[in-house]
């Protein structure tokens, strides 16, 4: 063990006299197969370790999140040639499941593991920008031209202060999809203000009762906020860089009791609804229980994938405004970020260009069912005659919004404000009371972080 | 192997005599080895234990009085805050109103049936013929070797709102209306279900311990009693477990804190990630108010509350169980 440890010891480090000391050896061997040991333990022979290449054999470690875009392993090897062909550089990427990211790039900060490259959520960006954990791409944009091209919401959502911390790469909003066959047989039509929709759910009531018209889901904020910006409320305003919750102003209090009472008053959704989440919508849906839900752009595809007797009988609306016009919907998606541990930035920021404009950004869209990063490829995206992708595009581009950009907003999120709020409501506590809660627990989080 | 014995038994035998002889002149170099031999065999449990234990215990208490976030995880800086997490901690109405209730009553109730389940269950086992053990034993095991994520989703299953079949079957009894409950919208069904869940995943465990323990009671002692005129309730608590109460203490600490700090079988339940805000329980309270908000030095004063409860709760019942010995 001792002599063992001993070699350890050595190998790691270099002549050290500890073993010519005199005195009585065995306190001494013992000390050095301690420190060795715990040494050795500790530190591993610190200084091997690191993901990342030097600068010689040139090669990027890639995350991308898995199941954005259900097949990516053959865009990521026509990536791999792409990009070798144009720098001379490999790239290594490995696949994050969403659930799990977040956790795993926090690690890998603390760790001093991250990749040279990786898709971060937009919610996250911030966050991890204002940790000092990301590069500040502002400057290469605007060098290379591209500050006018990207697409606001995804700009306004990767900046914290004047730093840009993430290349816009794909967004994504959400509509309502629904069952076409259904709303034919009830009669009705998309619903293009607040009380069709109303109508068009009863209808729908009496002609299936057996199916849900429209599950609102405790669990899902996203389904919240174009009730919220649809009556004119905000969820939190900025005044001279303080944010302050605005969800107990009258218009928010206004569009979540509508939103509310699409299920307590007018019983459009069912009481299981209240502890749902947003995947728990799909599965109403694709099961066939359901005939409108609130739902991504991405969504469709599978809906289709595991539900092939719906083939043909799913549409997509814009939420509607409360009078007409389009209610604001949350736009989500990722950026492509570059860390600063990375050693190769200036190759990093070569592959965030390839992927986010041009070709590959736009196969990417079009494979993910998400809509591209810059404005260009959007507009062309815009003018699909596809009828689930051109109702998602008129919502992103008429009325595409972002939640308050702030890091402390993550933490919001991660507290579960909304959900709480919303699935409280659901069970029977009244609006006031459980918007003036969701706004006092916001404010103390954007007191306590500024 | 054998030298560390041989060295062990030298060590040991001429040590008596030389308390009282004093150290032995001459022959000082020995007698440091002599020293450093215990330290050196120890060694190895000792970093392991240190290293794996010790270090992130202290490394907790460290943090938990430090604002630490991300940032400070990323660039290694720390900002020494004193109590001030400990004041929020303890500050805070939801952790007396909602948090600890829940975690406490949860707890009593859940290791209570495990314990009281799982020792029904044992002295079952204990009379039947070794087959039929088997092939019960065999059945509770599966119990048990479900994973508690696994056995979570089965659970939620069942209590699905509408559909589930406990939810069906409650409904067909009349106890239920399946069309509109929803068992994991209020407080007490929530943790009813969360209860079954804990406690069919748990009662395995003591009753298998139980039984070995029960199978070492000597015939003698149950004859006698028989004998005696003592019917099955009292040689359960005037034989059995007197016995048994190191057995017993051993399962009820187990299960207590595993039960006090429950954490994946309420998380993954709906609105058990901090939805419901009336089902939170310490596990999932501190991870809300710290993982999911990176506040590490919060979510570290969470752990060591967690820690000295369940000190104080194991100390209490092993002075308790074992008071009748001490007198």
């Amino acid at each position: 063990m001792v002599s063992m440890t001993g070699l350890l010891w050595r190998s790691c480090r270099k002549g050290n006299h500890m073993w010519s000391t005199s005195g009585p050896r065995g306190v001494r061997r013992t000390a050095a197969a301690l420190l060795a040991i715990s040494a050795l333990a500790l530190a591993g022979c610190a200084g091997q370790g690191g993901t990342n290449a030097g600068g010689s054999d040139r090669k990027l470690t890639v995350w991308i999140m898995e199941g954005t875009n259900p097949d990516a392993r053959p865009f990521f090897d026509e990536l791999s040639t792409a990009f070798r062909t144009q720098t001379g550089a490999t790239l290594d990427v490995q696949f994050v499941p969403w659930a799990s990211a977040h956790d795993k790039f926090v690690t890998s900060i603390a760790g001093g593991t991250t990749p040279d490259v990786a898709e971060v959520g937009t919610t996250w960006t911030g966050e991890f920008g204002a940790a000092g954990a990301l590069v500040d791409l502002a400057p290469r944009v605007q060098q290379a031209g591209l500050s006018d091209g990207l697409v606001k919401g995804l700009t306004e959502a990767g900046t914290v202060g004047t730093a840009l911390y993430g290349m816009p790469w794909y967004a994504g909003v959400r509509s309502i999809v629904y069952r076409t066959d259904v709303f034919t047989e009830a009669g009705v039509t998309p619903p293009t203000t607040w009380d069709e929709l109303v109508t068009a759910g009863q209808k729908i009531k009496a002609a299936r009762p057996d199916l849900i018209p429209f599950p609102i889901a405790g669990d899902n904020e996203y389904g919240v906020y174009p009730f919220v910006w649809g009556a004119g409320g905000q969820i939190a305003t900025q005044n001279g860089g303080a944010w302050t919750s605005a969800l107990d102003s009258p218009q928010a209090r206004q569009g979540i009791e509508f939103y509310a009472d699409l299920a307590l008053k007018h019983g459009l959704s069912t009481p299981a609804a209240a502890t749902w989440k947003e995947t728990d919508l799909r599965d109403a849906f694709t099961k066939g229980q359901a005939a409108m839900i609130i739902s991504g752009s991405w969504t469709p595809k599978s809906i289709l994938e595991s539900a092939p007797e719906l083939q043909g009988k799913v549409g997509a609306f814009p939420i509607p405004g409360p009078s007409g016009g389009l209610a604001g919907s949350f736009l989500g998606g990722s950026h492509l970020s570059i860390f600063e541990g990375s050693k190769n930035q200036d190759l990093a920021w070569q592959l965030v260009q390839l992927m986010s404009t041009g070709d590959f950004a736009a196969k990417w869209g079009a494979e993910s069912s998400f809509f591209p990063g810059t404005t260009a490829l959007l507009q062309q995206a815009a003018q699909s005659s596809d009828p689930l992708v051109a109702p998602f595009a008129k919502q992103m581009v008429e009325a595409g919004r972002s939640v308050p950009v702030t890091p402390l907003y993550g933490q919001v999120q991660g507290k579960k404000t909304i959900p709480a709020m919303m699935s409280a409501i659901l069970n029977g506590t009244p609006v006031d009371q459980a918007t003036s809660t969701a706004a006092t627990e916001m404010n103390k989080i954007f007191a306590g972080g500024a | 192997m054998t030298g560390v014995v041989t060295t062990l038994r030298e060590r040991t035998r001429p040590g008596r005599g030389a308390a009282t002889a004093g150290p032995r002149p001459g022959r000082p170099r020995r007698s440091a080895s002599r020293t450093a031999r215990p330290w050196l065999l120890l060694a190895p449990a000792l970093i392991v234990m240190g290293g794996l234990l010790l270090y992130p215990l202290l490394r907790v208490v460290l943090i938990s009085l430090q604002d630490f976030g991300l940032r400070q995880l990323v660039s290694g800086r720390t900002s020494w805050v004193g109590f001030d997490n400990y004041a929020e901690l303890l500050g805070d109405a939801d952790l007396w109103r909602t948090v600890l209730p829940n975690t406490v009553v949860f707890a009593v109730v859940a290791v209570a049936l495990t314990v009281v389940v799982g020792t029904l269950v044992a002295l079952l086992l204990a009379r039947l013929r070794p087959l039929t053990r088997g092939i019960v034993t065999t059945a509770i095991m599966v119990a048990w070797a479900v994973p508690a994520v696994t056995g979570t989703y089965v659970w939620i299953f069942l209590f699905t709102p509408g559909d589930g079949l406990a939810v069906q079957a409650l409904d067909a009894l009349g106890l239920t209306d399946a069309a509109t409950a929803n068992p994991f919208a209020s407080r007490i069904s929530f943790y009813g279900v969360a209860t079954l869940n804990v406690v069919h995943h748990g009662f395995p465990f003591v009753a298998l311990t139980v039984l070995a323990g029960l199978l070492t009671v000597p015939q003698e002692v149950t004859e006698a009693a028989i004998v005696d005129g003592a019917g099955a309730w009292r040689r359960f608590w005037s034989v059995t477990f007197p016995m048994l109460r190191p057995v017993f203490a051993v399962v009820t600490v187990l299960s207590t804190i595993w039960d006090f700090k429950v954490f994946t079988q309420i998380y993954l339940m709906p609105g058990g990630d901090g939805v419901n805000r009336g089902v939170l329980n310490l596990g999932t309270w501190s991870y809300v108010e710290s993982f999911a908000q990176n506040r590490y030095g919060l979510g570290a004063a969470i752990a060591v509350l967690l820690t000295v409860l369940l000190l104080i709760i194991t100390v209490g019942y092993l002075r308790l169980l074992f008071k009748e010995d001490e007198l």
